[in-house]
C-alpha cells in the first residue's frame, strides 16, 4: 500500500527532517509511527498526503509514485486517504453533520446517499445524537471522534492519523484506538503517528520508530 | 461498485452514462448551493457589502456617463455630416441657361448626391435678407454676386470631400469651389479625443473595480483560510475552492452595476431640465442621453464580469501560495 524508497526531506536546504527512509506497508496493515516530537513523524505523514514532496527518493502509494502526480490530480489522490488531525481541523461555523459531510460534498455525492453515509459514520463513532450540534459544544474527545467520522465517511482505503490521542485522557485514548482497530478489521490500512508508548505497547501492532529523521526500529506486530 | 458477477456490456455503457450525468448534476448542485451561499454571506454584512458595491458603482459611473455623452455626440455628428456641403461659384459671365447646364453637369458627377442652383438674383435676395442691408445693396447698379451651386456630396469624410472639390473645380464654367472643412475636422478630432479619453478612463476605472473586488475577496479568503486549508486537505479541487468566491465577486459586480445604473438614471433626471432649457435657449433640441436596454445590459454584464475576474485573481493568488514546495 505504501512504500518509501530511500526518502529524504530537507527544509531550506539545510535542516534534514528525514534521511534515507525505507519501509513498506502492506494493504490492510495497521501500524504505529513513534518518536519524540521533531523526530519526523509529521513530515513523513505530510509526504504521504503529498502536502510536501521528498527531496530524495520515491514515495509510492498503491503502486503510484505520488511525486509524479500532476497538481491537478492531487485532489483526487487525497480523496482516497482519510486523515485524522491532532487538532481535529473541524470547521466551527457548521454543524457536526456538515463537518462530516464535507468530503462527500467535495466529491459531489448525491445528498440522500451522503446523508446515509454521514449518519452511518456518526453512528460508528457514537455521536449520531449530536449531529445538529456545533463543534464548539463538544468535548475534546467528541471533537476527535467527529474528525475520525469525517476521515472515514468516504470509505478510504488508507487512514492516516497524526497524534489522534494527543490531548485525551487514557480511557478516551483507548476508545479512539479501538475505533481505529475496527476500521482496520474491515480492510482499511491504518497508520497512526503517536508518542503514547504505553498505549502502543498494549495494542501489539507493528511499530516504526523514528529518531532525528532516521528510521531506527521496525518492530513487527507481536 | 455494484457486485453483479457478469455485467453485460450494454449495462456498462449505461452506467458510464449515468455516472457522467450524476457528475453533471452534482456539479450543478454545487454551483446552485454556492450561488445562494455567497449571496447569504453578502447579506449577513449588509452595510459592508453595500459600501463595496457603492465603491464599484462610483468607479463605473464616470466612464459610463462619458460614454453616454459621446454616444449622443455621435448622433449630433451624423446630423452635422448631412450639412457638409460644397459651394461651387460660377464664373462671372455665366448666364442663367449656362448656369443650369453647369448645374446638371455637376449633378452628374458620381460622387455628388444632390445639387441646388442659386442664381445671381436669388443669391442677392438671400444676402439682402440675411444681412438686412436691402437698402444699401439695392442701390448697387449691377449684381456683383456670381451664381452658385450648392453640392451635397455622397461621402462626407474630409478627404473625400476635398477630392470632390478638386474634381468640380475642373468643370468648365466653375470659378472656384469653397468648402469649410475646418470645423468638421475639428469636430472629428474632438470626438476622437473624447473616445480615447473615455477608453482610457474605462480601462483605469475597470482596473479600479478589479482592485476593489480583488481586495474584498482577498479579505474574505483570509477569513476562511482554515476552511480552504481543510477542504484542500480532504481533496477539494481548486475549482471547488474558488467557486464560492467567484460567486461573491459576481454578486459584488452585479450589485455595483445596478447601483451605477441607478446613479446614472438619477443624475440624468437631475440634469435633464436645465440641459433642455439651455438647449432651447440656443434654439436647439437636445435632451440628455439615457441608457437604453442594450446599454444597461452592457453595463451590468461588464460590471459582473469585472467582479468575477477580480475574485478569480484574488483566490488564484492565494491558491498559488498554498501549493507545496
Amino acid at each position: 500500500m505504501i512504500a518509501f524508497e530511500h526518502v529524504g526531506k530537507r527544509y531550506g536546504g539545510r535542516f534534514e527532517a528525514l534521511a534515507n527512509i525505507d519501509f513498506q506497508v502492506e494493504r490492510g496493515e495497521m501500524l504505529f509511527l513513534t518518536g519524540h516530537s521533531g523526530a519526523g513523524k509529521s513530515s513523513l505523514l505530510r509526504l504521504i498526503m503529498r502536502l510536501e514532496r521528498p527531496s530524495r527518493g520515491r514515495v509510492l502509494v498503491a503502486g503510484h509514485d505520488i511525486n509524479r502526480l500532476h497538481h491537478s490530480q492531487v485532489p483526487f489522490y487525497r480523496r482516497q486517504i482519510g486523515v485524522v488531525f491532532q487538532d481535529h481541523q473541524l470547521l466551527f461555523d457548521r454543524s457536526i453533520y456538515h463537518n462530516v459531510a464535507l468530503p462527500l460534498e467535495i466529491q459531489g455525492v448525491e445528498p440522500r446517499e451522503a446523508a446515509r453515509r454521514v449518519r452511518a459514520a456518526l453512528d460508528k463513532v457514537g455521536l449520531l445524537h449530536r449531529e445538529k450540534a456545533l463543534p464548539i459544544e463538544l468535548s475534546g474527545g467528541e471533537q476527535q471522534r467527529v474528525g475520525i467520522a469525517r476521515a472515514v465517511v468516504n470509505k478510504p482505503s488508507l487512514l492516516l492519523a497524526d497524534e489522534p490521542t494527543g490531548n485525551l485522557d487514557p480511557q478516551l485514548s483507548a476508545d479512539i484506538m479501538t475505533l481505529f482497530e475496527d476500521f482496520n478489521r474491515i480492510g482499511t490500512t491504518v497508520m497512526i503517528a503517536s508518542h503514547d508508548l504505553a498505549l502502543i505497547a498494549r495494542l501489539r501492532h507493528r511499530v516504526l520508530q523514528l529518531r532525528e529523521g532516521r528510521l531506527v526500529a521496525d518492530q513487527e506486530a507481536a | 461498485m455494484s457486485g453483479s458477477a457478469q455485467p453485460a456490456p450494454r449495462r456498462g455503457a449505461r452506467s458510464h452514462q449515468t455516472r457522467t450525468s450524476s457528475r453533471l448534476r452534482s456539479w450543478l448542485r454545487h454551483h446552485r448551493a454556492m450561488c445562494f451561499d455567497s449571496a447569504r454571506r453578502l447579506l449577513r454584512h449588509p452595510l459592508g457589502s453595500l459600501l463595496t458595491m457603492l465603491a464599484i458603482a462610483i468607479a463605473l459611473v464616470l466612464p459610463a456617463a462619458l460614454w453616454l455623452v459621446l454616444d449622443s455626440a455621435r448622433l449630433l455628428d451624423a446630423e452635422l455630416d448631412e450639412s457638409a456641403t460644397l459651394t461651387a461659384y460660377l464664373e462671372a459671365g455665366v448666364d442663367e441657361a449656362q448656369a443650369m447646364r453647369i448645374n446638371e453637369a455637376l449633378g452628374a458627377h458620381p460622387e455628388v448626391n444632390a445639387t441646388r442652383l442659386i442664381t445671381a438674383a436669388e443669391g442677392m435676395a438671400e444676402f439682402q435678407e440675411s444681412l438686412g442691408l436691402a437698402d444699401a445693396l439695392g442701390r448697387l447698379e449691377d449684381n456683383p454676386l456670381p451664381a452658385s451651386v450648392v453640392v451635397s456630396p455622397r461621402e462626407t469624410r474630409p478627404e473625400a470631400v476635398r477630392a470632390l472639390a478638386g474634381d468640380l473645380e475642373g468643370v468648365s464654367g466653375v470659378d472656384e469651389v469653397r468648402l469649410d472643412l475646418a470645423w468638421i475636422e475639428r469636430l472629428a478630432q474632438l470626438a476622437e479625443l473624447g473616445r480615447r479619453v473615455a477608453l482610457a478612463l474605462a480601462i483605469l476605472f475597470g482596473l479600479g473595480v478589479l482592485l476593489i473586488v480583488g481586495n474584498t475577496i482577498r479579505l474574505a479568503v483570509e477569513s476562511r483560510r482554515q476552511e480552504i486549508q481543510v477542504v484542500t486537505l480532504i481533496g477539494a479541487t481548486h475549482a471547488f475552492v474558488r467557486r464560492p468566491f467567484l460567486y461573491s465577486g459576481a454578486w459584488y459586480g452585479l450589485g455595483g452595476g445596478l447601483l451605477a445604473w441607478a446613479l446614472l438614471s438619477l443624475g440624468g433626471q437631475w440634469l435633464a431640465a436645465p440641459v433642455t432649457a439651455l438647449a432651447e435657449s440656443y434654439g436647439a433640441h437636445f435632451s440628455l442621453p439615457r441608457l437604453d436596454a442594450a446599454g444597461s445590459a452592457t453595463l451590468l454584464f461588464s460590471s459582473t464580469l469585472l467582479g468575477l475576474l477580480g475574485a478569480w485573481i484574488a483566490v488564484s493568488r492565494h491558491l498559488a501560495e498554498m501549493r507545496p514546495e
